[in-house]
């Protein structure tokens, strides 16, 4: 009798109210590398393996921290990751992290799997036997595809294939980086602008002369960036797809260098009218520079050409936004002695001096200045 | 949200290598490296709290809602070896799968529903007629209405005499608006024998169905021939909202307060409780009665609510958590807490076109007073008279008679020619 008249009580209250149990996995896996990370709710834990030692209804550091070894093959025995056989995943290291609902272990993830390009199944059981309302909240980066997916008892095997869909927005994923890194990228940017400076301007009878239509300068930065782009696009293809390494203190010291020929031949025209013949030769080296930050990225196997193209393009945004910026502001300026003495002298001595340190630095492997 | 952040860290964490990476270079730049990584890792910061190692062993990560010496977690061990020791036998899985059911709702916590579905997943089909009618609660709860009502409906076949099974399908006809499915329930119940029982269902049906004294008059029947303090705490409850519906305030007032001297943590009590002050104005009550309940969203909400009307300092911290939870629920699909949410957005977040999204949606599967109510503010204040029509035809159809609901309705038919939303629509 006492719960039959709660029972018409008990259905009122709207659900949902504390949480019910969630494990959040984030995996990636790139090739057959695996690396992730696991949140699992240390009350979740303790209803499966108990943690409060005490029994004092508080859960520590120290209680959880001597129970790793058994969360870890009490977890992993319930996560299956298959990539052309059995992944082996093991626990690198024990955190903790706190979510809407209380503390969580988080485990740091590692493993490998057999192959690197077939379809990846995971199955997930995890509490399932102990709370038929557990989900596992999956993230998955398959060969830089994004997937989510939630892993219920009904649905504790899912697969995944790095998708034709998402190319898309790999592609747009790389773009941005693309975009990002030449804005992050000082060298680059200065080099761009050393060669850009003189695009309003003219050399003729020993001196510096504004130009006389937009045209001819929009003409000048057209060739010199597109002479850039397609260098460094070469080069960079060449060493993310893995045909050409340079060591990168050489690339590094190079680029410096590029950086203070094109300055100085800002102060003492040495090629003039063919900057774009420079601009290609320097950009073949800055293209192993951008290389080395892919690589940091990592490229995705199964959409290597489009990632990169993603990325130059993203290069090429970047520095069309910054040339956006530039050009009619230079062109504004060009007649006036501001723009001729003090950005196109004085920022191309600039730039030489940081140039100059930067090679110096880079070619002895120093730290000059402060650091 | 939270996990959407933590996805994205590793990419922060990325761009920041990268920011580093170059800048470190450049050391006349490094003012402005510092802001840069600041800014990336400032952005990570507000976001979430990075995964750390804490550095103390006795340092406390999390409290349990039991202690091993717990009259409560005693009786729960006791319940789980019962089951351990005759692992076949329905009935001690029967009553753990219960008392799990009945933990979730004493206090909101809805790991405990899973904990019971988890003991029953373990015995084969066809269930026995108790873990039917289980089962059938389980599904309720997910709001999977025609399932519990197919369990209940099982469990009444292999066993006629399972009041418990008429009264959750009752309470499921009420939520769908069903009053003569429901009415057909009460009266299995009165030929059952449960007298008691049936004034509560009947009493209910007649206050939904558009008869507010009668129902009213059958729930207080009810209460005089009823000691157990569980019975009266329920029946206390739903006289309380009767009664202001029906325009008494103090009547409901006084029940509330009995019901609430029995002592007893009812989490329905409390929101229905919290809304009538809210409704009387008297949010500071409503931050004062709720103190301790942040942990049940139901409840939150109402906490919420009323720090946002009192303007208290807590106000923004308690709708952000709300907003959390309410995320965290959405990334596992679950959609038991719409109306809930429907209610935040309007009145916490000013949302009027989100809220109504909800509201419908909560319309199409719940449809209690509570959930017409939402309803009509939100088409009210999102200036939407069509997406009420639902909760109109029920004030029409069922002759509901409060007066609040009654004005709501014809406001929202409204809505539309005054083109702008009433104040009083944010409550």
């Amino acid at each position: 009798m006492l719960c039959l008249l709660s029972s018409l009580l008990c259905l009122a209250p709207p659900a949902l109210a504390h949480k019910a149990s969630d494990s959040y996995l984030i995996l990636e896996v790139n090739g057959s590398e695996v690396s992730g990370q696991w949140d699992i709710a240390l009350r979740d834990i303790d209803f499966a393996l108990g943690l409060d030692v005490d029994g004092n209804g508080e859960i520590t550091w120290g209680e959880l921290r001597a129970r790793h070894a058994d969360i870890d093959a009490w977890a992993l025995g319930r996560l299956g990751l298959q990539r052309g056989g059995a992944c082996r995943i093991r626990v690198a290291d024990h955190l903790v992290d706190t979510h809407t609902d209380g503390a969580y272990a988080v485990l740091q993830l590692t493993g490998a799997c057999p192959r690197a390009d077939a379809e990846l199944s995971v199955s997930y059981r995890l509490l399932f036997e102990l709370d038929a309302l557990h989900r596992g909240l999956l993230h998955l980066t398959l060969d830089g595809t994004s997937h989510s997916a939630v892993l219920a008892p009904e649905r504790a095997e899912q697969h995944f294939v790095a998708g034709q869909s998402s190319r898309l927005a790999q592609f747009g994923q790389y773009l941005v980086e693309g975009i990002w890194h030449i804005w992050i990228g000082f060298d680059h940017i200065l080099f761009l602008l050393a060669l850009l400076l003189p695009a309003v301007l003219v050399h003729e009878k020993g001196g510096w002369h504004g130009v006389a239509r937009f045209r001819d300068a929009l003409h000048e930065v057209l060739w010199v960036v597109t002479a850039f782009t397609a260098a460094h696009s070469i080069t960079l293809s060449l060493a993310a797809l893995g045909l050409i390494e340079l060591p990168s203190r050489l690339v590094e010291s190079a680029i410096a260098a590029s950086v203070v020929l094109a300055a100085a031949n800002n102060l003492k025209p040495l090629v003039e009218g063919r900057r774009w013949l420079v601009a290609f030769a320097f950009g073949l080296i800055h293209g192993f520079g951008f290389a080395s930050v892919l690589a940091e990225l990592g490229l995705p196997q199964q959409a290597l050409v489009l990632s990169l193209l993603g990325f130059n393009l993203g290069v090429e945004v970047g520095q069309l936004a910054i040339v956006a910026v530039f050009l009619p502001l230079a062109f504004a300026l060009r007649d006036t002695r501001f723009y001729r003495r003090g950005v196109f002298i004085g920022g191309s001595l600039a730039t030489l001096a940081i140039a100059l340190i930067w090679l110096i630095e880079r070619a002895f492997d120093l730290k000059l200045l402060g650091g | 949200m939270l996990e959407n952040v933590t996805a994205d860290l590793a990419r922060t964490e990325i761009l920041t290598r990268m920011a580093v990476f170059k800048l470190t270079c450049f050391t006349h730049l490094r003012i402005l490296s510092l802001l840069l990584v600041a800014l990336a890792t400032g952005l990570t910061l507000s976001a979430n709290a990075a995964p750390r190692k804490p550095s103390d062993d006795s340092e406390v990560l999390e409290r349990l809602p039991t202690r091993a010496g717990d009259a409560g977690a005693r009786e729960l061990l006791a319940l789980r070896a019962a089951m351990a020791a005759a692992e076949n036998d329905p009935r001690p899985a029967g009553r753990l799968a219960q008392h799990y059911f009945d933990l979730a709702m004493a206090r909101g916590d809805p790991r405990y529903v899973g904990y019971a579905e988890a003991v029953l997943a373990r015995f084969p089909e066809p269930l026995p007629a108790e873990l039917l009618s289980i089962r059938g609660m389980l599904r309720q709860y997910r709001h999977d209405f025609q399932a519990a009502l197919d369990d209940f409906a099982a469990a009444l076949a292999l066993d006629p005499q399972l009041a418990q099974a008429h009264a959750w399908r009752a309470a499921i006809f009420l939520v769908q608006a069903n009053y003569p499915a429901a009415q057909q329930e009460c009266r299995a119940l009165l030929a059952l024998g449960k007298g008691v029982l049936y004034g509560s269902c009947s009493g209910l049906a007649q206050a939904y169905g558009g008869q507010l004294a009668a129902g009213y008059h059958a729930l207080q029947q009810a209460l005089t021939s009823s000691h157990d303090p569980d019975n009266r705490l329920w029946l206390l409850t739903r006289m309380g909202e009767v009664a202001a519906w029906r325009g008494q305030p103090d009547v409901a007032e006084r029940h509330y307060r009995e019901a609430l001297r029995i002592g007893r943590d009812d989490g329905y009590l409390l929101a229905a409780w919290s809304d009538f002050l809210l409704d009387s104005g008297r949010p500071a009550d409503v931050l004062r009665e709720l103190a301790t309940w942040e942990s049940s969203d139901t409840l939150l909400l109402r906490l919420a609510e009323a720090a946002a009307l009192a303007n208290a300092p807590e106000a923004a911290r308690l709708a952000q958590t709300l907003d959390d939870r309410f995320a965290a629920a959405r990334q596992r699909g679950d959609t038991t807490h719409r109306a809930e949410e429907a209610r935040f957005a309007l009145h916490l977040r000013h949302d009027p076109a989100r809220a109504l999204r909800l509201a419908a949606e909560n319309y199409a599967v719940q449809r209690e007073p509570r959930d017409a109510r939402v309803l009509l503010e939100a088409a009210i204040a999102a200036g939407d008279p069509i997406a009420a029509q639902p909760a109109r035809d029920w004030l029409h159809n069922s002759g509901f008679e409060d007066r609040r609901l009654r004005d709501l309705g014809q406001r929202s038919a409204l809505a539309s020619v005054q083109g702008k939303p009433p104040a009083s629509a944010q409550r």
